[in-house]
C-alpha cells in the first residue's frame, strides 16, 4: 500500500492546503510551502514512517510526487 | 535637531474584562473584576486557583492564518486583535507609509509550556529531532517579529525585558527612539500568556500571589487585607507618533507621552526601594518638564502584595512631597490582575483613557485602610475630574523602575 494518504495527511497539516488540491505534480512553492514548512514535514514524515531522510535527499525532491515515491521506497527497504 | 513630541493615535487591548478598547474601558470604570477560578488548566494540587485569563472563548482563528497560529505562541495571538483594532483606530495606511521610518517595541514573557519541550523533545529523541520551530517561535523578540513581517515596518525593531515594567519600559524605549529620530511612528506592543503552571507555582512559593479563595475579591490593592497580587493575561497595543507626523496626516490625537523616567534599585531580587522608585518618577517628571503640582492623577504599579503598596505610597511621597496627599491614584490591578510584562502598557492605554474621559477608574476591593497606605486611593468607585497630567508607575520584582509622564494633547 502506498503511502500517499498519510503524506498528504502531514503535508496538508503543516502547510494548511486544501487536501483536494495536492497532486502529485504539486511543488512546495505552489503549496507556499517555506523552508520551516518543508523542515517540519520530513521531521514528521521520519516520525510517522519511522526512517531517515538525508539532507541530499531531501534536496532533490521537486514535487509532492516524488515526496511520496520517496517514502514508499524507504519503507519497503526497511521491510 | 529639533525633538520631536510624540503623541499616541492608536490603541487596541485584549484583556480579561473585555477583548477591545471599549469593552476594557467600561469595565474599568464600572469596576469590574476580570479575575475568574483559573480554567487553563488542572489546579487541583495548586493552592492558587484564581486568575485573570482572557474569556475561554477567545478564538485566534479569528484573526490569524491557522499557519501563523502553529507558529507562533499564544503572547502574539492575543496581540493580534489589539494590533488590528489599533491600527484601525489611529488609521494608519502603512500602504502610505515610509516603511522603514515605521519601528516596533515589544514586551513579552517566554511561554514556559513551550519553552520546555525543547529539552524534554532532545533528551527523549535526540538532535535529530528537534522541534523546527523552537528557535522561531520559542523567543521573546517573536513578537516584535511578527508584528514586523504583519504591518512591513522596515524601521527599527526590538524587545524590552524588565518583568512588571517591561510594558512601560516598551514605551519608554519608543520614546527614545522616536525623540532620537530614528521613526516616524512606533508601534509598542506588550502582551503575556505566561499564565501557567509553572508561573504560578513559582510566583506562589516566594509569597507573591493572593492567596483569597473569592476570586471577585482577590486583589484588593492598598487595602490593610490585602495578600498579594493576581496573575493575569492579556495584550495591548499603542501607536505613538511624532507630532509633526500625526498633524500632516491629519490623525486624531489621543494624548502626549511627554517623558519616561527609568531607575534600578541594586538592592534585592524581591523587596523594593522607595527612594530609587521615586528616582524614576522624578526623572519622568523632568523629563517631561512638569512639576510634582501638575500631576492630576497617578495610575500605580499598586499590585497588591504587602511590599510594594507601602513602599510605592512611600515612594510617591518622597518624588511629590506634599502633592501626594492631594492626587488622586488608583490600580488597575485590583480589576485585572498584574498582567506582568504588559501591564504597563495596558495601564498606559487606561491612562490615556482617563484623561480623554476626565474619569478616573477605582481601585476595588478597598474596605480597609492601612495606616501605612495613607493616600487617596480612588476606593471602589470611579471619580468624575479633569485629568491633564497623568504619571503612570511600573516596578518590576527585582528593582527595575519606569515611570511615565501622560499628557493631554494641547497644542
Amino acid at each position: 500500500m502506498s503511502a500517499e494518504e498519510s503524506v498528504k495527511d502531514i503535508v496538508v497539516k503543516i502547510v494548511h492546503c486544501d487536501k483536494n488540491v495536492l497532486t502529485p505534480e504539486s511543488t512546495f512553492k505552489e503549496l507556499n510551502a517555506d523552508s520551516l514548512d518543508i523542515v517540519q514535514i520530513l521531521v514528521a514524515l521520519e516520525d510517522n514512517f519511522g526512517i531517515e531522510i538525508p539532507e541530499e535527499d531531501a534536496q532533490k525532491f521537486t514535487n509532492f510526487g516524488d515526496v511520496v515515491t520517496y517514502v514508499d521506497r524507504k519503507v519497503a527497504e526497511k521491510k | 535637531m529639533e525633538i520631536p513630541r510624540v503623541v499616541v493615535t492608536g490603541l487596541g487591548a485584549v484583556t480579561p474584562i473585555g477583548l477591545n478598547i471599549d469593552e476594557l474601558w467600561s469595565g474599568l470604570i464600572a469596576g469590574k473584576s476580570g479575575i475568574r477560578l483559573i480554567s487553563r488548566f488542572d489546579t487541583t494540587n495548586f493552592p492558587i486557583k484564581i486568575a485573570a485569563e482572557i474569556a475561554s472563548d477567545f478564538d485566534p482563528t479569528k484573526y490569524m492564518d491557522p499557519k501563523m497560529i502553529d507558529r507562533t505562541m499564544r503572547a502574539v495571538h492575543l496581540a493580534m486583535p489589539a494590533l488590528k483594532e489599533a491600527m484601525s483606530s489611529a488609521r494608519l495606511d502603512m500602504n502610505k507609509e515610509k516603511k522603514e521610518r515605521v519601528g516596533v517595541v515589544s514586551s513579552t514573557m517566554v511561554e514556559t509550556g513551550y519553552l520546555s519541550r525543547g529539552p524534554e523533545l532532545l533528551a527523549r529523541l535526540g538532535p535529530k529531532r528537534a522541534d523546527p520551530l523552537f528557535i522561531t517561535k520559542s523567543g521573546p523578540s517573536t513578537l516584535a517579529m511578527q508584528i514586523g513581517m504583519i504591518t512591513g515596518a522596515n524601521g527599527p525593531n526590538t524587545y524590552v525585558d524588565s518583568l512588571c515594567a517591561s510594558g512601560s519600559d516598551a514605551m519608554g524605549a519608543a520614546l527614545n527612539f522616536m525623540r532620537l529620530g530614528y521613526a516616524d511612528v512606533m508601534i509598542v506592543s506588550g502582551s503575556d500568556a505566561s499564565l501557567e503552571p509553572v508561573t504560578i507555582a513559582g510566583m506562589n512559593i516566594i509569597g507573591a500571589l493572593s492567596r483569597e479563595p473569592d476570586p471577585q475579591k482577590a486583589c484588593r490593592p492598598f487595602d490593610l487585607n490585602r495578600s498579594g497580587f493576581v496573575y493575569g493575561e492579556g495584550a495591548a497595543i499603542l501607536i505613538l507618533e511624532s507630532e509633526s507626523h500625526a498633524k500632516k496626516r491629519r490623525a486624531k490625537i489621543l494624548a502626549e507621552i511627554a517623558g519616561a523616567g527609568h531607575s534600578f534599585d541594586a538592592y534585592s531580587e524581591t523587596a523594593p526601594s522607595a527612594e530609587t522608585q521615586a528616582l524614576a518618577m522624578s526623572m519622568a517628571l523632568k523629563v517631561a518638564g512638569v512639576s510634582p503640582d501638575d500631576i492630576d492623577y497617578i495610575n500605580a504599579h499598586g499590585t497588591a502584595t504587602r511590599l510594594n503598596d507601602t513602599t510605592e505610597t512611600k515612594a510617591i511621597k518622597i518624588a511629590l512631597g506634599e502633592k501626594a496627599y492631594k492626587v488622586p491614584i488608583s490600580s488597575n490591578k485590583s480589576m485585572l490582575g498584574h498582567i506582568i510584562s504588559a501591564a504597563g502598557a495596558i495601564e498606559t492605554i487606561a491612562s490615556i483613557m482617563t484623561i480623554n474621559h476626565s474619569l478616573i477608574p477605582p481601585t476595588i476591593n478597598y474596605e480597609t485602610p492601612d495606616p501605612e497606605c495613607d493616600l487617596d486611593y480612588v476606593p471602589n468607585v470611579a471619580r468624575k475630574t479633569e485629568v491633564k497630567t497623568c504619571l503612570k508607575n511600573s516596578f518590576g520584582m527585582g528593582g527595575q523602575n519606569c515611570c511615565l509622564v501622560i499628557k493631554k494633547f494641547e497644542g
